[in-house]
């Protein structure tokens, strides 16, 4: 290189100077390096050409002589720049490939080379970067560019485009290379797709990135090759080895393509390559994969399940046919449940098996049966649907499918058909008696409440339709089991009640909350009553119960309460009325009882305790008086119905406390029929329990509540409707309805039908009157 | 770390200054050039991965030298000491963004120290404006361009011929001219 630097106005000079340390800079393959000495002379000889060159024409020029104002401040660079342009060009054009590199080793040897060349270049030009360029661009030159983009737009023209076809050739074979692992990962592909990059511009503003380039020219290509290449293989590999090991195949691949995406691609590729993808690997197959969902669930491979549904899950759309199979399956499921449930309970009782035992049993089986589907199928959800709402939603679809509607809840119909049976699902009823099972005191000491609890209770609760009729039902186990004093712990009782009330509405348990208030009450008032009371030998445990929240109809059969406990009934009557003015008590004689002494045992034991029910006590106290009467002096001292006294008597004489003349059952109720009581009472125990024999209008009973359950709704529905029309005033028959429906959800799902019975009521009844055809208006 | 380098500017006339790094750093040209040829130590922090391809292919050996001479061949030494006095004084001042566009930039009035320190006669200040220019030092190319206007500032043109000691090439007619057109410039 030239020592001395060259005389500052001599163009060819200048450059035969700093020509090569241009050689240097950018890369020649000798080993000489770029010297801070060579470097400062390259750039003083291009700063002095530009400075001369501005100078001189200053001193030629003068004013007026015809060459315009801009002349005087002209910058010069135009020259080097046209000859820097030049040698680029002739740089790269004479660029060779070594012949053991493949042309894709080559282009990325050179550009990487060519790039931290460019960027000294930039460097050692900045004098006419700073002024010649600046000002060129500044008015408005759009092909002037600043060394560093001159460079790489040299190498786009010269290096790149001429040789596109086999650099993105050689791209994408490696890409493919790698992807059937023949070869590794490596870094040239990335220098090269990043030069892809590197070499889009903005026209107007060079600082701003342009991906026109990549996009163009590399994206779709290598978009297109995955797509082919996944389509073909994805393919190729569900016929060969079936859904299940496919989607762990298309799991490593989607990881695989995703960590070579960040190695090689850009930011920007991401999102259309997880399209082309997800369309190749997954949107393609969605068939395949929804025909193996079923056998997945039935095989429980909650990891396989896991695994599609994060697949489809990668394209949302796809997610809903398999909502609609899970929630079909899950309800299928359930369905077929209660039905071998109900099947086998056929075939026991078929056995001979004593019905009355299994229809104990049934609710407890019936809930447990319904819980494990559900239990089975959230644990599903849980695990591989990770609780997504959408799944989370199916399941309880599926299962107020299943639990309010089947074949033991309404028997008319079969698993397949459409419903046959009109009317209420028993599931309320069973699952109020469930509760019942749970919460009262078992005869002995038997476990077979162990595995019962108030969560399971709930579970089945929350997907009940008809709130309503459970908490009829409830409410009238729970008050038997208040009154008989049976129930295992109050906390419990009282805690599940408070789950209903959070659960559903603090209306809801109104009822329920007043029975237990009147309990306490009770209990006071017969501390009171103790204190008031002159002494007598009777021991009154009085229930004061109020009328709408407990479920007992008034007695209304006739009888004669004995004298014997007469005086304590009217005294009570007294005091009360005396405390509560305004009060009417009426009496429930039928759900009273009591225990009587009976010194009719051996000489020297102590007398036996009889439990008995009012009626029998009062069949039993005249008896002290004589040893013998007939039934028809029997029905005249109590009063009651000739039926009624038969069943009382029934368990009398089966325990052999009465001793009937002539025998037999079907002379018990005859009016001649004699009657007396043993000398001496044999029983092992000494207490025995003679109301069990009586028999119950169990029957009666269900009609009342199912009866209860109906008032309930017509005077809800009435009472909703009026409340909505008071509010809107005019509205039409849909809306309306709707309207209803929606108010009615939490306690139960009323009927069209149900619904304009209570609307032509309250027309009847003028709250309502029909105007324009469709709509109703409120009358008030 | 490698430790830290000996920077020395070589004046024209060879006089040899050493400095720190920070200092021949004010020059815009030095700052890059130095970024350039120890560009591999440089960048080892932000893309180490870039890796091997990069570090042989640059194919500079700079590294290997604990001094680096830079030659200025257009400062002769006089006036590179007071311009590496210039950057010595501000040294641990970080000028605003360099790329900055320079249209947009009102820059400050001329700094009490840089007025001082351009106080001198009219051929140096000229030598190291051009300096300032040539090294790319803006803030100091910026003030001594600012203390040639303040000397044109106020002055008719005949003192400015005055100062600048430029004859009068105008003829009278061309001067009249020249009056004709720009006299909605002047100040009266």
């Amino acid at each position: 290189m030239a020592e001395k630097l060259p005389k500052s106005d001599d163009l060819k000079a200048t450059w035969s100077f700093v020509e090569p340390g241009l050689q240097l800079i950018l890369g020649s393959d000798s080993v000489a390096t770029v010297t801070p000495k060579m470097y400062m002379n390259v750039y003083t000889a291009i700063y002095n050409y530009c400075i001369n060159k501005s100078r001189t024409p200053t001193q030629d020029s003068s004013y007026g002589s015809g060459s315009n104002s801009t002349t005087n401040a002209s910058l010069v660079g135009g020259e080097i720049y046209l000859k820097l342009q030049q040698y680029l060009i002739e740089y790269i054009q004479q660029l060779e490939k070594k012949p053991e590199e493949s042309f894709l080793q080559f282009y990325v040897r050179r550009w990487v080379r060519f790039t931290i060349g460019a960027g000294y270049l930039n460097n050692v030009f900045d004098y006419m970067n700073r002024y010649w360029v600046k000002k060129e661009r500044s008015n408005g030159r759009r092909d002037i560019y600043d060394v560093n983009t001159l460079c790489l737009l040299t190498w786009r023209d010269f290096m790149f485009r001429p040789n596109l076809e086999i650099l993105l050739e050689e791209i994408l074979t490696q890409v493919e290379l790698q992807r059937l692992h023949k070869i590794e990962l490596n870094m040239e592909i990335s220098f090269a797709i990043k030069s892809f990059v590197s070499l889009g511009f903005d026209i107007n503003d060079l600082k701003k990135q342009n991906l026109s380039v990549y996009i163009t020219d590399f994206e779709k290509a290598y978009l297109d090759a995955t797509l082919k290449f996944y389509t073909e293989e994805s393919d190729e590999f569900l016929e060969t080895n079936g859904v299940v090991e496919y989607m762990k195949k298309v799991d490593t691949r989607l990881a695989e393509e995703n960590s070579r995406a960040n190695i090689i691609l850009i930011e920007h590729t991401k999102r259309p390559l997880a399209d082309v993808l997800n369309n190749a690997l997954i949107e393609r197959h969605v068939e395949v994969m929804y025909e193996e969902f079923n056998n997945l669930l039935d095989q429980k491979q909650t990891e396989d399940i896991y695994r599609m549904y994060s697949l489809l899950q990668r394209v949302p759309p796809t997610l809903e046919p398999l909502l609609i199979k899970f929630e079909a399956y899950v309800k299928q499921q359930g369905l077929k449940a209660v039905a071998e449930l109900k099947q086998s309970q056929a075939a026991a009782e078929s056995m001979g098996a004593a019905s009355k035992k299994y229809q104990a049993l049934l609710p407890k089986l019936y809930i447990k049966t319904l819980l494990q589907v559900y239990e089975r199928f959230n644990e599903v959800v849980y695990m591989a649907f990770g609780n997504n709402p959408l799944f989370v939603k199916s399941l309880d679809n599926a299962c107020r499918d299943y639990i309010n509607n089947n074949s033991i809840a309404m028997p008319g119909i079969d698993n397949n058909g459409p419903t046959v049976f009109k009317g209420n699902s028993k599931t309320p009823e069973l699952l109020a008696r469930y509760g019942d099972t749970l919460l009262k005191k078992k005869a002995k000491d038997s476990d077979a409440t162990a595995d019962m609890s108030a969560d399971e209770l709930m579970n089945i609760f929350k997907f009940i339709a008809d709130k309503d009729a459970f908490e009829t039902h409830y409410r009238r186990l729970l008050a038997r089991r208040l009154i008989n004093g049976n129930m295992v712990s109050e906390e419990e009782e009282e805690s599940i009640i408070q789950k209903l009330k959070e659960f559903n509405s603090l209306e809801y348990t109104t009822k329920m909350s007043n029975m237990f208030a009147d309990m306490k009450a009770s209990k006071d008032l017969r501390y009171w009553f103790k204190e008031q009371e002159e002494s007598d030998n009777t021991d009154l445990n009085i229930f004061v119960l109020s009328q709408t929240a407990w479920p007992f109809p008034q007695f209304k059969q006739p009888f004669t309460l004995p004298d014997e406990l007469l005086g304590t009934k009217e005294q009570f009557e007294k005091l009360y009325s005396e405390k509560h003015s305004g009060r009417r008590l009426k009496w429930l004689w039928n759900l009273c009882r009591g225990e009587m002494k009976a010194n009719l045992a051996r000489p020297g034991k102590p007398p036996f305790i009889l439990t008995v029910n009012l009626f029998q006590m009062s069949i039993l106290l005249p008896f002290n008086k004589r040893e013998t009467y007939s039934f028809e002096e029997l029905h005249e001292i109590t009063n009651l119905t000739p039926e009624h006294l038969e069943s009382c008597i029934t368990p009398l004489v089966k325990y052999k406390l009465l001793i009937q003349s002539p025998e037999g059952s079907e002379n018990t109720g005859k009016s001649s029929t004699k009657f007396t009581v043993v000398k001496e009472y044999k029983s092992k125990k000494m207490k025995v329990n003679f109301m069990q024999g009586v028999k119950l209008d169990q029957k009666h009973d269900h009609d009342d509540a199912q009866k209860e359950i109906e008032d309930d709704r017509r005077s809800f529905l009435q009472a909703c409707i009026v409340r909505i029309m008071k509010a809107r005033k005019v509205l039409k028959h849909s809306a309306l309805i709707n309207e209803v429906v929606q108010q009615s959800h939490a306690r139960f799902q009323p009927s069209v039908g149900d619904i304009k019975k209570a609307i032509d009521l309250l027309i009847e009844k003028e709250y309502l009157n029909r105007v324009d055809g469709d709509s109703y208006e409120y009358l008030a | 770390m490698s430790k830290e380098k000996k920077i020395v500017i070589v004046s024209s006339d060879n006089e040899k200054f050493t400095v720190d790094r920070k200092v021949a750093e004010k020059s815009i040209l030095i700052k890059n050039m130095l970024e350039d040829l120890l560009s591999n130590e440089d960048h080892n922090g932000d893309n180490d991965d870039d890796n091997e391809l990069l570090r042989d292919a640059a194919a500079v050996d700079n590294n290997d030298l604990d001094v680096i001479e830079i030659p200025t061949p257009n400062v002769r030494s006089t006036v590179l000491k007071l311009i590496i006095e210039w950057c010595e004084h501000y040294k641990d001042i970080s000028f605003p963004d360099e790329n900055q566009d320079e249209d947009s930039k009102k820059t400050p009035p001329i700094d009490e120290w840089d007025k001082n320190f351009l106080n001198v006669d009219q051929e140096m200040l000229y030598e190291i404006i051009l300096a300032a220019n040539y090294l790319n030092i803006r803030p100091l190319l910026y003030s001594g361009c600012k203390m040639v206007a303040e000397m044109i500032r106020g002055k008719s043109p005949e003192e400015i011929r005055k100062t600048f000691n430029i004859v009068n090439d105008f003829s009278p007619e061309e001067e009249a001219a020249i009056r004709r057109e720009n006299e909605w410039a002047e100040d009266r």
